[in-house]
């Protein structure tokens, strides 16, 4: 089995290291010492376990297993934490595999030997308990067999494509397989709707515009390279944009 | 379950906890019997001094008695009134205002003990004229009355610089048995046995001494260079677990190492800055510790960067107002705790008069 270790801190993962040396029929095929490179790792080595520290600065362990979750051969994950009360019920409760630091080589093996895939309800309902942010900071696109994270707040807006949802940001656009109403659950906070097939980022909206023919447009700030023209505020939307555009 | 949810709500703030405690409970049976203890007492004393060779000392005694037991009984009625109104003044205040109503009260009861007299035509009760028998009420329940408020003002701030001492060491005690803080390091240890057996030596002892300089002597006022040796030892077991991303640059050269400097000061604040700052950013940062000296002060200051959108709000506030207090406790207004978070680092700045130890 191949197994990839991740963890922000340095001596953790040489703990485990030292751990996996022990276990026959495991070989560790890779480290990472945050969330987002842990992702392109394993999109490249194709590990069957990751074991992912819960509380890593930037991508948390519970968003990188989300989006391990969407790579080709999704891997198996077991979660290490120092401690953490609300997660470890959570995974008590959902029969999730973790370890618990400092690691004891017999719940290793156990763990090990228990891993399985997470289904992404029971990551979303893990984060909830553990009072962890459930929207993710990441967007994952893959293109040309490459795997993106496209940070949240680098996106201008999201445009629903016939199959795809377009993603524009900061450096260039991106298709991902999401759907808008999931995306609109999940980010509704910082985004606003403007039509059926469209949402934009509150931060980088600059003003809203009447056109000749009466019709509403978002302007975004300067420097964001999106075809303007496109987003127009249909008329179902526009009282709700209105009034999520004076608090901005 | 109940606790926890209300754990957020309940954050306990000091500030509250120690207001609580400026002035004893004058509704309880057991301050109200020490004031008549004290009015009696003080009856007497005064009836001893005054009496002279043709008058009873026990008819003495009962009319100043009357008097002052009168004056005690609706004072401290007074004061179990106004205990809530007076503890939102704030200590200073509080007692003052105190004062004030006290004296105005003894006041009062004696122009009615002077009224009642004429009104029952007993005017030998009181041998003297109205305005000098005022004027006697009036000096004397002010020495009394202030005497008494300086006492209960010095006792509650005694009491006040021993809590706020005791939370100091058992918030920094539970710092270090913060789970969070020991099983990594132990994990750390853990690792280390195998992969540097020299290094995990040295991380237990680290361990051990930050433990001992925590648990140990409970004096309240350390040395700059204890404080600034306990933060290094933390430094050395937080660098073992965060490596590259902790960074931490002394700047201390010009400080006069044997001042002195409440205690579990400098180690708390790295704490912080480490907790809250360098291990939210992926990248880590740098926490910057510097002192300087002008003339008689000292300012020290350590700031880290803040990484953007995140907060680790439990714990800090709780560590910076029990600092700030027990600075003011120590230097009244010649010391000042400033907190800054412009410009994507936040910044604790510590101004406090110089005073060496001598050798």
């Amino acid at each position: 089995m191949r197994v990839m270790v991740v963890d922000d801190e340095q001596p953790a993962r040489e703990r485990l290291k030292q751990l996996l040396q022990g276990e026959p029929g495991y070989d560790c095929v890779g480290e990472a010492g945050n969330g987002s490179d842990a992702v392109r790792m394993a999109a490249d080595v194709r590990p069957d376990i990751v074991l992912l520290d819960i509380r890593m600065p930037g991508m948390d362990g519970i968003e990188t297993a989300h989006h391990l979750n969407t790579l080709e051969h999704p891997p198996a994950i077991v979660f290490t934490t120092a401690y953490d009360e609300y997660a470890i019920n959570a995974f008590d409760a959902r029969a999730i595999g973790y370890v618990l630091k400092p690691v004891r080589r017999e719940r290793l093996s156990s763990a090990l030997e228990h891993a399985s895939r997470l289904a992404p309800r029971a990551l979303k309902s893990v984060a909830t308990e553990a009072r962890m942010s459930t929207a993710r900071r990441h967007i994952c696109a893959r293109a040309h067999g490459e795997l993106r994270l496209i940070p949240v707040t680098d996106i201008y807006c999201f445009r629903a494509d016939q199959k795809y949802v377009a993603v524009d940001h900061v450096n260039g656009q991106d298709l991902i397989d999401d759907s808008l109403t999931a995306l609109a659950d999940e980010f509704g906070d910082d985004f606003i709707r403007i039509h059926r097939g469209a949402m934009v980022a509150l931060r980088y909206i600059d003003r809203v515009e009447r056109t000749a023919d009466g019709r509403s447009l978002v302007v975004l700030r300067s420097g964001s390279h999106v075809d303007d023209k496109e987003l127009i505020i249909s008329r179902r939307h526009l009282a709700e944009a209105r009034r999520r555009l004076k608090g901005v | 379950m109940s606790n926890r949810s209300a754990g957020p709500i309940a954050a306990r703030d000091p500030n509250n906890d120690t207001s609580q405690a400026y002035l004893p409970d004058f509704c309880a049976a057991s301050t109200l019997f020490i004031v008549v203890l004290v009015a009696e007492l003080i009856a007497f004393a005064l009836t001893l001094a005054s009496y002279g060779p043709d008058q009873e000392f026990l008819i003495e005694l009962s009319k100043s008695s009357f008097l002052i037991l009168w004056i005690a009984l609706l004072g401290t009625a007074l004061m179990c009134q106004l205990k809530d109104y007076l503890e939102r003044r704030g200590p200073t205040r509080a007692f003052v205002i105190g004062f004030i109503l006290l004296v105005l009260t003894s006041l009062v009861i004696a122009e009615g003990a002077w009224q009642l007299t004429r009104i029952f035509g007993e005017s030998l009760i009181i041998d003297d004229t109205h305005a000098t028998f005022m004027l006697r009420t009036f000096a004397i329940s002010s020495i009394v009355m202030a005497l008494a408020m300086r006492y209960l003002y010095v006792s509650s701030e005694w009491r006040r610089s021993i809590m706020l001492e005791a939370q100091a060491r058992i918030s920094a005690l539970q710092a270090l048995i913060r789970p969070h803080f020991l099983f990594n390091s132990m994990n750390t240890i853990a690792s280390l046995t195998r992969s540097d057996p020299s290094r995990a030596e040295e991380a237990v002892e680290d361990l051990s001494d930050l433990l001992r300089a925590n648990l140990g002597n409970s004096t309240n006022r350390s040395s700059l260079k204890q404080e600034f040796e306990t933060a290094a030892i933390y430094q050395r077991i937080e660098k073992l677990r965060l490596g590259d991303r902790l960074a931490v640059r002394w700047d201390i050269g010009s400080l006069p190492m044997r001042a002195r400097i409440p205690s579990l000061t400098i180690q708390p604040l790295l704490e912080n800055a480490i907790y809250h700052g360098i291990e939210l950013l992926p990248e880590g940062g740098e926490v910057r510790v510097s002192g300087r000296r002008d003339a008689e002060q000292l300012e020290i200051s350590i700031s880290n960067p803040v990484a953007v959108g995140e907060t680790r709000s439990s714990g800090n506030k709780m560590a910076m107002s029990n600092i700030q207090q027990r600075f003011e406790l120590a230097y009244g207004s010649k010391a000042t705790v400033k907190v800054d978070s412009g410009n994507d680092r936040f910044t604790v700045t510590l101004r406090f008069p110089l005073d060496e130890e001598e050798s």
